[in-house]
């Protein structure tokens, strides 16, 4: 089950990373986003944060551990969100 | 596998090894005891550094003998004594950065066109990123960032000991050195704050002449004066991220005065992701092209103490 939320930020993955052969239901909750899963890698990862901080208003620490486990799935980024946004 | 340990020879375990006991006791002489005591225990310093680091002046020499055609239109003659002026240049952009952070008054010339760009980059809002090298001395550019209240400048460096540096000089001399962000490893969190600085007219300043510790990949061999050297993705991937205006800066000491350079590079902004790749492939070449220029022109300003080429490796 799917929330809105999580639903949006599929989206913006997919637009902000110009995914071009993925739809919103081929991201799997729960699967990694990075290396496996969807195979984002570390430049993608920046560019995703840059997209956070742009849509809502996201601070990350710098603390690179935090940010893998945020980053981790598409249910502990719309945590974050959810926990985070400013806007 | 660890680069580091399988590059012994990398610049970060070269400069500054070390150095920064050493810098605070210069530091003192040149703050308690005045210039020309400073200028006497330098000169001690760089002939110690001279004749005790042999893979350092082999670098200086191998540079040298590249860049002098570009310069004099010809082989250079008289090496050592080169190589020697090689490492006083570098003592004293030493000095010079400790006089400016002193809070001493030096002659900095920008050229009227440079300063029409620069004055028009900071009034835009638009902030940026500058591309910079290791020539010459930006330090200067840093404490120009002092004297007006709307131009506020991000350093990105690689190693921890210039931080040590820089911290140790605010000490010394009271004034706030430049933020400075430690990029080892480049973060989303690292990245949104650069992003933020930018967003908010900042700009971001970042050395794209050397390939940073510990990363053995994200690297491209250009031809740099003939032959092939790597140079870091790293700045320019990250200027294709931050989508914002690129410009270049150098300092360089010019006799007796020194003068400032900043012109527009490109442009991000409307940069789409597919094309990245691409747009570095372009301007890496292009970096290059002007830090050779800047070389050409001040080939004794380039303080790159290191084997710089594939060619110079072992």
């Amino acid at each position: 089950m799917t929330t809105d939320l999580e639903h949006e930020l599929k989206q913006l993955i997919i637009d902000t990373l110009e995914l071009e052969d993925v739809t919103p239901e081929d991201v799997d909750p729960d699967e990694p986003l990075f290396v496996e899963g969807l195979g984002l890698d570390s430049i993608d990862a920046l560019e995703l944060g840059l997209a956070l901080q742009k849509r809502y208003g996201i601070q990350l620490e710098a603390d690179s551990d935090e940010t893998r486990r945020h980053f981790a799935n598409l249910r502990t980024l719309a945590a974050l969100v959810e926990a985070r946004r400013t806007q | 596998m660890n680069a580091t340990e399988k590059a012994p020879r990398h610049w970060a375990r070269i400069q500054e090894s070390g150095s920064v006991a050493g810098m605070r006791i210069m530091v003192w002489i040149r703050r308690r005891l005045g210039p020309l005591p400073f200028r006497f225990m330098l000169a001690w310093v760089i002939l110690y550094y001279y004749l005790r680091r042999p893979l350092a002046r082999r670098a200086s020499r191998r540079y040298l003998k590249r860049i002098w055609p570009y310069h004099a239109g010809g082989a250079p003659g008289g090496m050592a004594l080169l190589v020697m002026r090689h490492f006083w240049a570098f003592g004293r952009s030493l000095m010079d950065k400790v006089d400016v952070w002193s809070g001493l008054a030096l002659d900095v010339r920008i050229p009227d066109a440079d300063r029409a760009r620069l004055d028009a980059a900071i009034r835009s809002g638009r902030g940026g990123l500058m591309l910079v090298s290791h020539h010459g001395n930006l330090e200067i550019c840093s404490a120009m960032s002092h004297t007006r209240d709307d131009f506020h400048v991000t350093q990105l460096m690689h190693t921890r000991n210039a931080e040590k540096f820089n911290t140790l000089l605010a000490q010394a001399t009271h004034r706030r050195p430049p933020e400075i962000v430690e990029v080892s490893e480049i973060t989303p969190a690292t990245a949104m704050r650069l992003a933020r600085r930018i967003d908010a007219g900042g700009f971001v300043v970042i050395a794209a002449d050397r390939v940073p510790v510990g990363e053995s990949g994200r690297t491209r061999d250009l031809d740099f004066l003939g032959d092939a050297a790597p140079f870091p993705e790293g700045p320019f991937r990250l200027a294709a991220l931050l989508r914002c205006p690129i410009y270049t800066l150098g300092c360089v000491r010019d006799g007796d005065h020194h003068r400032i350079t900043f012109e527009p590079f490109d442009d991000t902004s409307t940069l789409r992701r597919r094309d990245r790749d691409a747009w570095c492939d372009a301007a890496m070449p292009r970096y290059v092209a002007w830090l050779t220029e800047q070389c050409r022109r001040h080939p004794l300003q380039w303080f790159n103490f290191f084997p710089f080429w594939h060619a110079d490796d072992r």
